[in-house]
C-alpha cells in the first residue's frame, strides 16, 4: 500500500463519518417533536383530561407551565383524540374581549388558528375530525346547498390540543378573562348525533 | 476483522458527531425565516403549518407554545436599539411606534422565557392599561427602582429579555417588509 492509497482510504472513512453524522443529525431533528419527553403536550396532559376544557393556572414566577407565557392571558386547554369520534368546539362570543384559539397536533404543530373576529353571528363552532369522519358526515348530509354554519377541520394527527387564550386587558379583568376562556366548550361527540 | 472495526468506528463517531451537532444547533437556536426589525426578532412561521423542522425541534424541546399566525405575532428583544445586550444594571426606555394591532402586550422575561419575580408583581403591560401622553404616544421605563408612569420592574438584577406580542394584527410578512421604524425603540438610560 503506497502513500496515495493510504490517503484515499483515510478520506473514504472521513467521508463515511460525515455522511453518518449528517444522516443522524437530520433524523434526530426530524424525530425531536415525536420524542421530546417534556414537550407542551406532555406538560398539559398532566393538568387536563381529553375532551374537556380545563383552565390553566395563571403564569406566575416559578409556576409557569411552558416558557414564554403571556401573563396577561388567561389560558384554557382541551386535549383531544379524534380516533373514534370528532371533537366539537362551541363558543358564544358576547363581548369585545380578545379571544384566540389555536389548533395544535400532539407534536405541537399549529394547523389552524383564529380569533373571536372569525365568529359567525356571535358564535364559533368548530369540528375537528379525521378524513374518513369528514367523508361520513358529508355523505349523511342531504342538502348540499345549505351554507355551513360550522368550521370543519381535518386533524393531521388523531391526538392534539386546542389552546384558548383570553386577554385580561387590565389585571382586574382576570376573572372575566378566565370565564371567557372556559366558556369555550369542548366535547367528543358521536357521528350519529349529527 | 480490522475492516469491521473501522466500519464500527465510523458509525460510532458519525452518530456521536451528528447528535452533537443537533444538540449544538438546538442550544444555539438556528432559525430560518426569522424577521428582524431593529432590536426585535420574530419567527412568524412558527405559528403556521409551514414551520421548519429546526424550529419544530426547538419548540418541542423547550415546550414553548408559539402564537398561531391568525392569533398574532411575537417578537423578542435581547439587545437594545444600538445592538448592545440588555443589561440588568441599566435602565431602558421603550417608546416609539407600534404596528397596528387590536392589542399588544410587552412582557419582561428571563432569557429562557420565565417571569422574573418583583415586589410590585408587575410582569408586563397590555396596550389597554398603559398610561399614554395626550397625543397617544407611550413610554415604558424598564428599571430596578420604581418610576412614575409605566414602570416595568427589573427584579433583583437577573438577565432579561423583552417580549412583544401583537394580537390580531394585520401585519403580514408575506407582503410587507417590517422596518425598525415601525417597531418600538429600546434606548439605554442610566446604568448603576
Amino acid at each position: 500500500m503506497n502513500f496515495g492509497d493510504r490517503i484515499f482510504g483515510f478520506l473514504l472513512y472521513v467521508t463515511g463519518i460525515v455522511f453518518v453524522a449528517g444522516a443522524v443529525h437530520l433524523v434526530s431533528i426530524l424525530l425531536m417533536p415525536q420524542v421530546a419527553p417534556h414537550d407542551a403536550y406532555a406538560r398539559l396532559s398532566r393538568l387536563a383530561k381529553p375532551g374537556q376544557m380545563v383552565l390553566l393556572p395563571p403564569a406566575l414566577p416559578g409556576h409557569e407551565i411552558t416558557p414564554f407565557e403571556d401573563p396577561a392571558m388567561a389560558q384554557a386547554v382541551c386535549l383531544y383524540d379524534v380516533s373514534s369520534a370528532p371533537l366539537h368546539l362551541h363558543a358564544e362570543i358576547p363581548d369585545a374581549g380578545l379571544l384566540t384559539l389555536s389548533f395544535r397536533t400532539r407534536s405541537g404543530k399549529i394547523f389552524y388558528s383564529m380569533t373571536d373576529q372569525a365568529a359567525l353571528h356571535g358564535t364559533i363552532d368548530v369540528r375537528i375530525m379525521t378524513e374518513p369522519q369528514l367523508e361520513a358526515i358529508e355523505d349523511s348530509e342531504d342538502d348540499e346547498n345549505e351554507p355551513l354554519q360550522e368550521l370543519r377541520l381535518v386533524a393531521p394527527d388523531v391526538k392534539g390540543f386546542v389552546l384558548v387564550n383570553a386577554l385580561a386587558a387590565f389585571p382586574s379583568e382576570r376573572a372575566a378573562a378566565e370565564a371567557r376562556a372556559t366558556s369555550v366548550s369542548c366535547s367528543t361527540e358521536a357521528i350519529a348525533q349529527q | 476483522m480490522l475492516t469491521l472495526f473501522k466500519f464500527l468506528a465510523v458509525a460510532l463517531i458519525g452518530t456521536a458527531l451528528g447528535l452533537a451537532v443537533t444538540y449544538g444547533v438546538l442550544q444555539r437556536g438556528v432559525a430560518f425565516n426569522s424577521v428582524q426589525a431593529g432590536p426585535w426578532r420574530g419567527l412568524p412561521k412558527s405559528g403556521s403549518p409551514e414551520v421548519d423542522p429546526y424550529a419544530r425541534a426547538k419548540l418541542a424541546r423547550s415546550a414553548e407554545l408559539p402564537l398561531g399566525t391568525a392569533e398574532g405575532l411575537s417578537f423578542i428583544a435581547r439587545a437594545d436599539s444600538s445592538g448592545a445586550t440588555l443589561q440588568p444594571r441599566c435602565d431602558y426606555d421603550v417608546s416609539g411606534s407600534m404596528p397596528a394591532a387590536r392589542y399588544w402586550t410587552l412582557t419582561l422575561l428571563s432569557p429562557k422565557g420565565f417571569l422574573i419575580d418583583n415586589p410590585a408583581k408587575r410582569f408586563g403591560f397590555t396596550s389597554a392599561e398603559i398610561v399614554r401622553a395626550s397625543d397617544g404616544t407611550f413610554d415604558i421605563t424598564v428599571a430596578r427602582q420604581a418610576r412614575p408612569g409605566n414602570w416595568l420592574p427589573l427584579g433583583k438584577g437577573e438577565p432579561f429579555v423583552l417580549m412583544l406580542r401583537l394580537y390580531d394584527t394585520l401585519l403580514d410578512f408575506g407582503t410587507a417588509k417590517l422596518g425598525a421604524a415601525a417597531m418600538p425603540k429600546i434606548v439605554k438610560g442610566r446604568c448603576e
